[in-house]
């Protein structure tokens, strides 16, 4: 399960739907933008800004016209709609990547490690 | 899973969006489009996850002749959809027609 590296986006994501977003990792679907254009394809990663990377990607764009690309990078702001798949289960997907995020948070025992956010202090 | 505050008030406008968890609802969204379906899920920036959805676009087409406004809709079904919030213009329980 891939977590991002960084604390923020962690942060943002554990805190809005796009973690369901990230659990789609893997899954073939489809990326509607916001210029009604489409891109079909199998999801490699996306971000707490919900930044997506495609691959293997049957693109039609707003005329109609279908391309191939090996890979698409989509940037959040010019999504509308993500398709999610049939067999998805969404809850499930939301817990494994909230337990994803906790146990890079917790690593080390909860008295050790970096803590992410600072407890008042003793 | 994500509330910060789980009361079971109303407090703030979103408090009235979870409400229609799970009921069917109709959202207005930008770019003359309309969304009908059961909400499944929101966060703070109205994304959004619906079942069961039936988007409307709406168009309007000028005759040359008459030069008269032509409404034409074109539906769809979606069985599971993310809705990115930014595109939501409002949140409503169902029309009901007539």
């Amino acid at each position: 399960m891939e977590v991002s590296h960084s604390v923020k986006e962690r942060t943002i994501a554990e805190n809005s739907l796009v973690i369901l977003l990230q659990g789609l990792r893997g899954r073939v679907t489809t990326v509607e933008l916001r210029d009604e254009s489409a891109a079909a394809g199998c999801i490699t990663s996306v971000d707490a800004f919900m930044n997506v990377r495609l691959a293997e990607v049957t693109f039609t764009d707003r005329q109609g016209t279908v391309s191939h690309l090996d890979e698409l990078f989509v940037t959040g702001r010019n999504i509308r709609y993500v398709h999610i798949p049939d067999e998805v289960d969404i809850r499930a997907t939301i817990e494994e990547q909230l337990q994803a995020i906790h146990r890079v948070r917790y690593f080390g025992g909860r008295d050790k490690g970096r803590r992410e956010f600072l407890y008042a202090k003793q | 899973v994500f509330q910060q505050q789980t009361t079971n008030t109303v407090e703030e406008p979103l408090d009235l969006i979870r409400l229609s968890l799970d009921e069917r609802i109709y959202v207005k969204m930008r770019n003359d489009r309309e969304l009908r379906g059961r909400l499944h899920a929101y966060d703070q920036h109205l994304n959004m996850i619906l079942g069961d959805v039936e988007e409307t676009v709406t168009t309007i087409e000028i005759d040359e002749e008459t030069y008269e406004e032509i409404y034409k809709s074109t539906k769809r079904n979606i069985p599971m959809l993310f809705v990115r919030g930014d595109g939501v213009v409002l949140v409503a329980p169902p029309l009901r027609v007539g």
